[in-house]
């Protein structure tokens, strides 16, 4: 009795490892042919309100004291109009009914304006073209994001508007 | 110079095999399925301003694809704009009620929608599929964009 109980535990146990094996080079090969590194993206984001219509302030030189009656109460709202060429890209600025001549200097202007805790400004309105290229439209919101409030929150209240087909400032 | 012997000589796997499943368990760590539904078709336009930005997966994100003819691209095919949002905000409605929170239709929704526009795009396809969103109740908008050219 104690020669084989002796003689069972003296046995080796191979394990088969090739059909392991198999099964793992089927998962990696699996997971190399599926894997794609997504890329690293940014963001901007928006708090965008339901659309309605803003009767916005024409000039920004204007003080928010004398603001329409109609809008909320300390909310003020810049529009910026963007007209396009016919390509697509920007052709002319405007913030309120001011020209504008690019870019750079729109973000400078909205500086000098949204850092006036007289103009409570809490929104943009941006009237765009409809041809507009979205990396022409990017590079406006990207203007304005870069901004804040005198409150020293990130201005990220936007809107968008069409503005009709044709308008060429 | 005798001739090899006639044992049989198992080679060791058990490295091999050590190595195969780290190899997969890298892999399985790094797959995320989610980029599945990013069109990396799209050329996203480019914003200094965009930062990359991880909510841990607290977020609830609606990922819209809009190509440069306008189009809304799901998974690699076509959907019409109106009635796919019309969908995700009942499905959102939905899911809200279960969680024991009521939104009405036309109510804020939690979702962040994620708007990957070619930057080809002309503005009237990607405000029409942003208006869309707001009428349904979609509030919060993430714009997606590279933060220098030439970025993948």
């Amino acid at each position: 009795m104690s020669r084989k109980r002796k003689s069972r535990a003296q046995a080796a146990v191979a394990l088969n490892l090739a059909a392991m094996l198999d099964m793992a080079f089927q998962l990696l090969a699996f997971f190399i042919f599926t894997f794609k590194p997504s890329p690293v993206e940014g963001q901007i984001s928006l708090r965008l309100p339901p659309p309605q219509a803003v009767k916005a302030k024409a000039d920004p030189s204007v003080k928010a004291g004398s603001s329409d009656s109609d809008k909320p109460a300390g909310v003020e709202t810049l529009v910026i109009s963007v007209f396009a060429t016919s390509g697509g890209r920007i052709q002319n600025l405007a913030l309120g009914e001011g020209a504008v001549a690019n870019v750079p200097q729109l973000e400078r202007q909205l500086t000098t304006v949204l850092a006036d805790a007289d103009l409570k400004f809490e929104q943009v309105l941006i009237q765009v073209s409809p041809r507009l290229q979205y990396a022409e439209l990017m590079t406006v919101i990207d203007a304005c994001t870069k901004q804040k409030l005198p409150s020293g929150q990130k201005l990220t209240k936007l809107s968008f508007v069409e503005l009709p087909e044709g308008e060429g400032g | 110079m005798s001739a090899p012997s006639g044992h049989g000589s198992d080679p060791d796997l058990t490295p091999m095999l050590d190595m195969v499943f780290q190899l997969v368990t890298f892999f399985m760590l790094v797959t995320s399925f989610k980029s599945a539904a990013l069109d990396l078709t799209l050329t996203l336009p480019v914003a200094g301003s965009a930062r990359p930005v991880d909510s841990g997966g607290k977020d609830k994100l609606l990922i819209l694809n809009i190509t440069p003819n306008g189009q809304l691209s799901l998974y690699g095919r076509a959907v019409d704009v109106e009635s796919y949002i019309d969908g995700e905000s009942q499905v959102s409605r939905m899911t809200a009620r279960r969680e024991g929170k009521e939104i009405a239709v036309g109510g804020d929704l939690p979702e962040v929608v994620v708007v990957r526009a070619d930057r080809t795009t002309p503005f009237s396809m990607v405000n029409k599929v942003i208006t869309s969103c707001q009428k349904h109740g979609y509030r919060s908008f993430a714009m997606r964009a590279m933060n220098k050219e030439g970025a993948p």
